[in-house]
């Protein structure tokens, strides 16, 4: 393997990674606020694909008019999100009813995109484009990199980095990351846990739309995106449950092995992914960084 | 200060509140003593707007029963409660920040320096433990969190809730000091608390919760020297060590 190669199998690696860090951040965000497991994550993520798509290519919004929109759909699919899918079920006498009710979810979205854009996979132009629109290149030296996975990365990154100032710098944040962890104490005090608990799943939308946004150009935008999920469930374990700092790493690494192991046989790279799984599971199944379910957001 | 009127409450099916009345003045410790599952805790719930109930509580004329906790957190009726209840993964600091939620919006900043100094001045073991995460501090350090955490509130009226559960009896009596301390400095207390004998001595008024209502009650002294309550709360021989 030679220098160029190993240089973009990282780059590509790395997007992928940050696009499964977000997916797994949210998912232990939501654990942390409200205790439930959302497997429509991935779906929602397909849903922001969908949504940018269709403000950039149907409606042809100019970009900045289109983020701006773009960002207050996320926000309000947050809300119906919350409103449907957790609120109403949140003191059934089942306590799981709020985990299936994800799994309902995630088959609506799946429906719903297919009913509003159609079955076939739509294309999306990448954010940096040649005069011709094909994908733009990043040259340095003798190494080309696409654009779009250079800045998916940028792009995370920035998102992680707010995310964390929210939570731990901002005064709401640390009201938030005390609903999330005594609800009860926490209403007692005056904090309004509906209100976290709503911001909680704005952000969590936000975070993973933006993810799907960036991923479209890469691949298409169709009903599949959802399955991405799976690989940022195998980060979040990889990483140590709970703990968002392991789930960054395990989503980073496993972008990182999904990529190098297309480097002899492309298709094998879910079952090299799931084999790292398994071998984590029987060796350290909790994690790099798991000792306990850590309090700390 | 607060007026309760036939205040029934249910914990479950159980009506675990049959109708009680009390006053609580200005100012003063007023005590509430009773059996496990005498309603006590039930009745500070209700106070807080944790649980549903109906009758009539009101705050300086003021009906607050069909308010939100929220709300009443804002009107300064602070509950601490039983088993503390701190945050674990915050910090000693950022638990007593999260306290000021009460008078503070939920976005932007305003200062609270002041109440952090007052409560550190309070405590001096919270300022050594300031950085520590809430679950590593001792029972004893958490219940000054908890107290500390509801000064942060500016609370007027403070309804705590077993504050000397599980503790040792050296960190009950050096904590009970603080609570006197706190109450000198013009806060209303509502005291909850198993260990009569310490209740009785430290407050103004008490009452006596029996089966969701009020046996009997008065200023501390009678209630302390009521044989009811000697029979029942203080042990047969309970008046030899506190006369």
């Amino acid at each position: 393997m030679n220098f160029n190669v190993f240089v973009a199998l990282t780059v590509n690696g790395l997007a992928m990674g940050v696009i499964y860090a977000l997916l797994a951040m949210g998912l232990i965000l939501l654990i942390r606020a409200v205790g439930v497991m959302n497997f429509a994550q991935g779906d929602l993520l397909m849903l922001g694909a969908y949504i940018t798509c269709w403000l950039t290519v149907d409606l042809e919004l100019p970009f900045w008019l289109m983020v701006l929109v773009a960002l207050l759909c996320f926000a309000v699919v947050g809300l119906i999100f919350m409103f449907s899918v957790y609120w109403p079920l949140r003191n059934a006498s089942y306590p799981a009813a709020t985990v299936i009710a994800t799994m309902g979810a995630s088959m609506v979205l799946k429906e719903l995109v297919t009913l509003l854009w159609g079955s076939l996979p739509r294309s999306m132009p990448s954010l940096v484009r040649t005069e011709d629109g094909s994908a733009a290149v990043l040259q340095i030296g003798s190494i080309n990199l696409q654009w779009q996975y250079v800045l998916t990365i940028l792009v995370g990154i920035v998102i992680m980095a707010l995310v964390f100032f929210l939570f731990e710098k901002m005064y709401v944040g640390k009201m938030m990351q005390a609903a999330a962890q005594d609800a009860y104490a926490a209403s007692m005090l005056g904090i309004p846990t509906i209100a976290t608990i709503a911001v909680t799943y704005i952000v969590v939308v936000i975070m993973v739309s933006v993810g799907g946004y960036m991923i479209a150009p890469i691949f298409m935008v169709s009903t599949t995106l959802g399955s991405l999920q799976l690989r940022a469930f195998a980060g979040v374990v990889i990483g140590g449950f709970g703990n968002i700092k392991g789930a960054i790493i395990g989503s980073l690494l496993v972008g990182l092995i999904e990529s190098f192991s297309t480097l002899q046989f492309s298709s094998y790279k879910d079952v090299t992914v799931f084999m790292v799984l398994i071998i984590f599971l029987l060796v350290r199944p909790q994690g790099i960084f798991g000792e306990r379910i850590a309090d700390k957001a | 200060m607060i007026k309760i009127e036939n205040l029934h409450a249910y914990y479950g099916a159980v009506e675990a509140l049959k109708g009680v009345n009390i006053d609580i003045p200005s100012e003063k410790i007023t005590c509430l003593i009773g059996a496990n599952g005498a309603g006590k805790t039930t009745l500070l719930k209700s106070i807080s707007g944790m649980i549903h109930h109906t009758g009539s509580i009101r705050v300086d004329d003021t009906e607050i029963s069909q308010r939100s906790p929220t709300k009443i957190a804002a009107m300064g009726i602070i509950h601490v409660p039983e088993g503390r209840h701190i945050f674990p993964g915050l910090t000693v600091r950022e638990n007593l920040e999260v306290g000021t939620i009460a008078w503070h919006g939920f976005f932007g900043r305003k200062p609270y320096d002041a109440e952090l100094e007052e409560v550190y001045a309070l405590f001096p073991r919270l300022w050594e433990r300031k950085d520590q995460l809430g679950w590593s501090l001792s029972g004893g350090e958490q219940q000054m969190l908890a107290i500390g955490r509801a000064m942060m509130a500016r609370p007027k009226v403070l309804l705590l809730d077993e504050p000397s559960m599980g503790l040792a009896p050296i960190v009950v009596s050096e904590l009970f000091d603080k609570i006197k301390e706190i109450n000198q400095k013009g806060h209303t207390i509502l005291l909850v608390e198993q260990n009569a004998r310490l209740a009785l001595k430290m407050s103004d008024h008490a009452y006596v919760l029996e089966h969701g209502e009020i046996a009997f009650s008065g200023d501390a002294e009678s209630v302390r020297r009521d044989p009811r309550t000697v029979r029942a709360y203080l042990g047969k021989f309970a008046g030899k060590h506190t006369a």
